[in-house]
Order: C-alpha cells, then sequence, then structure tokens
C-alpha cells in the first residue's frame, strides 16, 4: 500500500538505534568495570538520581549510555521499578555513619574533630597533560596520622539542640512498613516531609544546584552556613523475621545540615546516595528555604521538587522532539480563521455599501 | 518446607511489565476516577523503559488493562505506524503477549497521542490518552494545590475569563487543542492534546476513556454515557477545525480531520489523519473485503 510504504517509520528507528548503539561499539565487562573503578563520582551522582545502590548496575547504565546521565538515570530507573522492595532496613543516625569526611563551617572546631578526609578543596586544579604524553600521574601516598580518626563521630546538632539553640523535633516513631515512599506513592503538596527528603535525595544534581544557588545568591531569605557536611559509608542493618538485627552491608552517602543565621537557627538538611558534595549543599539549602513567606519560586517546594525531577524533566524536553503536527495543525486552523476574519472585516469597511457576505455555515455541535 | 516452593521460578520481569502492587494501585485509582468523570486523581506512576513525557501515563494505563488476549492499537497523531507508537505497541506485544492491530474495529484497547479514531468506538472497547498537561487551569493557576483547590471548589471563573479576552482580543476563540470541557457537569478537564475535531466523540459516547499523565502522576476518566461539553459561550458556538470539506488527496476520501502537507508551489495537500482509516478506505475502493466501521462524522458533520 502507497499509504504505509512512504511513512515505513518503523525500520528507520531501528537502524537509527543501531546507528547509535554502533558508535559505541561493544559493552564489555572490562568496560564496565573501568567505569566503576575510574568515574566513581559520577557513579555516585547517578546512583543518587537513580535512588539504586548498585555501582556494578550504574556502570552498565553509563556504558549502555555512552556517558549520557539522563539517559543513564531512566536505565537504573525503569530496572528499579521491576525489583520487589523486599525489606525496609533500620533508620541510621548521624553517630552510626562511618564518617571518612566531617566539616562543620559554623565553629573552628567542633566535638569530634574536622575531619577532612579526600577532598579536591584546596588543591590547585592543574591538568596533568603529561598523562596524554606517556608520563602516568601517580598521585603521591596518603602519610597516616599517628592517631587514626575514630570511625563515628557525634552529630553537631545534637550539641546545638542541648545548649537550646535549636528546637528539636522528636523522631517521629513509625513503623517501617508505613514509612512514606515516593517511588510508590504521588507525591501531593503540602508534602510530608519523607516524601521531600527522598524527592531532593533523587533529585538531578544540576537542578538542585541551580535553584539552591538561586536562594544562596539573593532570590531568597536563606544566608546559610554549613553546619555539618559528612561524606560516610552507612551500614545497612535489616532485621530478620525472627527479630535479630543483622548488617547487609553498607552504602556511601553523603550528608548535610545547613543552618540559618536569620531570626532563630533552623535546620536544613538533605542526604543522598554516593559522595555528592554540591547536591547535598544545594539541597540542603532548598530545604531550609522551602516554604519561607518570600515569593520567589525557589522557595517554593512544588516548585523545586516537580522541577528537578531528572526522569520527568528530561523526558519532557525531549517529547517535544516527537511529531505535533495535529496540535498545530488545530492551532493553524484558529489562526487562519482570525486572518479571515480581519481580511473580510477589512473589505466590508471598504465597501459599506455592498451588501455583507452570508457567513459560512458554523459547524454546530 | 523449602524456600523454592514459596517462590515463583524467575522471570525477568512480571506480566505486563508492572510489578503487581504497580498494577493493584493503578486499577484503583482508574475506578476511583471513573466514579467522578473528569477528576484528577494522583497515582505513584512508576518508571517504565521509555522516557517521561513519551507515553508513560498511557502505557501504564494499557499495561494494567492489558491481558493475554487483548488486542490493542496503539496510535500518535492518528497513525499507527508513527515511530513512538510503534515503539509502544512492540513493547506492549512483548511484555503483555498482546495481538497488535491498526484497525480500530478490532481493537480492545486503543491507546493514542493526540487523535480519537474517526470508527466509533464501542462499549466493549477502552481508549487510554495520554496526557501531557492533565490541568486544565494551568494556564491561569501554574501552582498545583492552589487549581485541585479551584476544582473542590468550581472556581472556572478564570478559565472563562481567558476564552472571553481571547474573544476580545482575536474575535475568535483562539484555543486550539485540549480544549477544556466540563465532564458530567461538575468537573472540568482537558481532554488532552486532540484537535476540537474529536472532543464531541467523548460526549456521551458508548466507550470508556481514560486518560493519563505519567509525568504529572494523574489519571482521570470519562465514563460511558457521560456527558463532556466543550466550554463555550451561548451566544459563540463551538467549532472545530474547518477540515469537512477537505479531501484526502491518496483515499478521496473527504470530510474527516486532515494532515495539511505543504507543498513546493506554495499549496497544500491534505491526507486522513486517521491513517488506518485512509488504508482501509483505499483497499475498499479497490475492491478488497475491507469493513469500515461506522463513523462518528457522516460528511462532515456530527449530528
Amino acid at each position: 500500500m502507497a499509504y504505509v510504504a512512504t511513512r515505513g517509520g518503523e525500520r528507520a528507528i531501528e537502524q537509527s538505534e543501531r546507528f547509535y548503539r554502533g558508535d559505541l561499539g561493544i559493552i564489555t565487562r572490562e568496560r564496565v568495570d573501568a567505569m566503576r573503578e575510574g568515574l566513581p563520582y559520577l557513579i555516585d551522582r547517578l546512583m543518587g538520581e537513580a535512588s539504586l545502590y548498585e555501582p556494578d548496575l550504574a556502570a552498565l547504565a553509563l556504558a549502555q549510555a555512552g556517558g549520557d546521565l539522563y539517559e543513564a538515570v531512566l536505565l537504573l530507573r525503569a530496572y528499579r521499578t521491576t525489583q520487589p522492595r523486599l525489606a525496609v532496613a533500620e533508620p541510621v543516625t548521624q553517630p552510626d555513619l562511618f564518617t571518612v569526611r566531617r566539616i562543620s563551617a559554623a565553629f573552628k572546631d567542633i566535638p569530634g574533630g574536622q575531619i577532612l578526609g579526600p577532598t579536591l578543596d584546596y588543591s590547585h586544579r592543574l591538568l596533568q597533560v603529561g598523562v596524554l604524553n606517556g608520563q602516568n600521574y601517580e598521585p603521591p601516598a596518603v602519610e597516616p596520622a599517628k592517631e587514626p580518626a575514630p570511625a563515628t563521630q557525634p552529630s553537631l546538632a545534637a550539641w546545638q539542640k542541648a545548649q537550646g539553640l535549636i528546637p528539636d523535633h522528636p523522631a517521629q516513631t513509625v513503623p517501617p512498613e508505613d514509612i512514606p515512599d515516593v517511588t510508590r506513592e504521588p507525591l501531593l503538596f503540602p508534602t510530608s516531609r519523607a516524601h521531600k527528603l527522598q524527592s531532593l535525595a533523587r533529585a538531578d544534581t544540576g537542578g538542585t544546584l541551580a535553584l539552591g544557588y538561586s536562594t544562596m545568591r539573593g532570590y531568597g531569605s536563606v544566608h546559610p552556613t554549613v553546619n555539618e557536611l559528612r561524606l560516610a559509608e552507612a551500614p545497612v542493618r535489616m532485621r530478620h523475621p525472627r527479630g535479630t538485627i543483622f548488617s547487609a552491608g553498607r552504602v556511601r552517602i553523603s550528608q548535610t545540615e545547613v543552618i540559618s543565621k536569620a531570626r532563630e537557627l533552623e535546620l536544613g538538611f538533605a542526604a543522598t546516595f554516593g559522595w555528592n558534595e554540591v547536591k547535598v549543599i544545594a539541597a540542603a539549602t532548598l530545604d531550609l528555604a522551602s516554604n519561607q513567606p518570600n515569593p520567589h519560586p525557589a522557595s517554593n517546594e512544588e516548585f523545586v521538587l516537580y522541577h528537578t525531577e531528572p526522569v520527568e524533566g528530561s523526558g519532557f524536553c525531549i517529547h517535544f522532539k516527537l511529531p505535533h503536527y495535529v496540535t498545530f495543525q488545530s492551532s493553524l486552523d484558529a489562526l487562519r480563521r482570525v486572518k479571515t476574519d480581519q481580511q473580510e472585516a477589512a473589505i466590508a469597511k471598504a465597501k459599506p455599501e455592498t451588501e455583507m457576505q452570508p457567513e459560512e455555515d458554523e459547524v454546530l455541535l | 518446607m523449602k524456600i523454592n516452593e514459596l517462590t515463583k521460578p524467575w522471570s525477568a520481569f512480571n506480566y505486563g511489565f508492572l510489578d503487581e502492587s504497580a498494577k493493584r494501585e493503578i486499577r484503583r485509582r482508574t475506578l476511583k476516577a471513573v466514579a467522578i468523570p473528569g477528576y484528577q486523581v494522583p497515582y505513584a506512576s512508576r518508571d517504565v523503559p521509555i522516557a517521561r513525557g513519551w507515553g508513560t501515563g498511557g502505557l501504564q494505563v494499557t499495561l494494567t488493562l492489558l491481558k493475554p488476549d487483548s488486542v490493542v492499537k496503539v496510535i500518535d497523531q492518528g497513525a499507527d505506524d508513527s515511530v513512538n507508537a510503534s515503539s509502544i505497541r512492540k513493547f506492549l506485544a512483548k511484555v503483555g503477549g498482546a495481538t497488535e492491530t491498526s484497525d480500530t474495529t478490532e481493537a480492545t484497547i486503543i491507546q493514542s497521542r493526540h487523535r480519537i479514531p474517526e470508527e466509533k468506538l464501542r462499549e466493549d472497547q477502552i481508549l487510554v490518552l495520554q496526557v501531557p498537561n492533565p490541568e486544565p487551569l494551568r494556564p491561569v493557576q501554574p501552582d498545583m494545590s492552589i487549581a485541585r483547590e479551584m476544582h473542590g471548589d468550581a472556581d472556572y471563573g478564570q478559565l472563562w475569563l481567558i476564552l472571553y479576552e481571547q474573544l476580545v482580543r482575536s474575535g475568535r476563540i483562539m484555543q486550539g487543542s485540549s480544549y477544556p470541557s466540563m465532564v458530567n457537569g461538575r468537573h472540568v478537564m482537558t481532554p488532552s492534546p486532540i484537535p476540537r475535531w474529536d472532543v464531541p466523540k467523548l460526549n456521551q459516547a458508548d466507550h470508556l476513556t481514560i486518560l493519563s499523565a505519567g509525568r504529572e502522576k494523574r489519571i482521570f476518566a470519562v465514563p460511558p454515557h457521560t456527558s463532556v461539553e466543550p466550554l463555550v459561550f451561548d451566544d459563540v458556538p463551538y467549532r472545530v477545525e474547518d477540515h469537512q470539506d477537505k479531501t484526502c488527496y491518496r483515499s478521496g476520501v473527504e470530510g474527516f480531520f486532515m494532515n495539511e502537507l505543504p507543498q513546493d508551489d506554495g499549496s497544500s495537500l491534505y491526507e486522513l489523519s486517521d491513517s488506518h482509516f485512509g488504508i482501509k478506505s483505499i483497499r475498499k475502493a479497490e475492491g478488497e473485503p475491507v469493513t469500515l466501521g461506522e463513523t462518528w462524522y457522516k460528511n462532515g458533520r456530527m449530528e
């Protein structure tokens, strides 16, 4: 049928996918391993946005998407959705975290100490161009401290609460199965604390930064100070049906508390899978700014949570490539009518003596 | 008792891709949507293996409705072989064992983006419309929480006002597709970006229509035999696109919604937007034994 032949979309889509995949070449276990080993911060960012902690799968998604982050997040989210939720881990508090980096900008020193851990914060950002000429870049080895820092540290906010500096919000006791889960329930507003923190945890890093930065820069009444920032490994503890609590491993997490210097001290909080400092600082700032009495969109939780969702945002953005010719045709029809009306009106005005043309039949429905 | 007696044999994914708890949730939300015609019911909206904005809402509803004996038709802008439609249809066949069809009259489930087929749907058929933006109040109130309250109060004054403003400024109502419509005399809904031509097909229809927005996480429905009235002023009648006298250059059929194809000489050709209806019409004209279903529009008019 000629009608079908001129369209012939199905073959074209198949070939265009082959084109893309052909450019990426053969995906091997070695390539996936190299990505996991060589790009840990990218893997972390991906696992956070996908809300799925599995470095091998994240590296595979990255390899399969050729490094297109949004595509990789979608792959992981689509995989995640097929997995059953078997259990809910025990809650972790700050003193439970095996902390490798913990700093506070609010005090010179804090109980437990400032622990720099791994960071590029104070490094000179110089490209090691020699590598391209065959000279390997081998960073100098770390010299261990005389006394290793303790594996766990107390919570700074606990000290501030004991001092009466910040209000203490008692923890709610909710059975694990009843903890709201934003991947299984709609996000409604005003949102629950759980949904808000979960949404921020899986938010797009870039989007979170853009909106968080806007509140830091002055579109908002928040002047944050980093109260405590941690990079840590969190123990994943499960409850056996017989009641025993056992460890099922550890996950890398980052978390930030920011504190306001406004009339009263208030905390903003964010945590996510993986080590991603920019995201948790920006997200904690957005949490602090959230629903402050000011008109800027970055202070509005609905605006923030809807527009930092990476899979929804990127999907909608690229959907504009889909054909829209029916909707366009519909608008075109309305515009043409207005033009026709104007032309007819102009003619009628020019020849007032001419009898008006009978209006064309309206389609009454 | 052994652990493998308690578990199901391994498979890459559940029947119909979504797990049973996701399907149950969508079924419950859909039932609520049917019970309150035009009301937007929030749902969790799971991630599916296509990008958001590409029919994830429609897909989740279709996956939930799917049975091994389902016959599915998927269209995009009226066409069955449009790239995204064929990709979704293949996915449905792969994960649900559904039979694929292009023929409206054969389908039990029709998932569509931006069109309702020209052949009349029956009471044993379900139409699933993909919805980019479920909120008809978005142009006047982008905040969803406030818009929800406005629906609760049936506060549609601002919507009437923008239609009136269009009338004053342009002399016509400029709304192209997604024409806001009152459902069952209570909730204003967007019929999704279908052309104005298609909106009357929802009114007092024999079939069930489920509208689902995956990215925005809302399901709403028009049950059979429910009134769907486009918002119009008493003295300014509703007007569908001026396609009643256009002729399809391929099939010679007249009086249906058309695609306009610009030509090098500055003129335009027209072809039927409902692609398979066009194919059937051509086949019938060539003498093949093809049955055309009853159409909503007859001679470019709807009674």
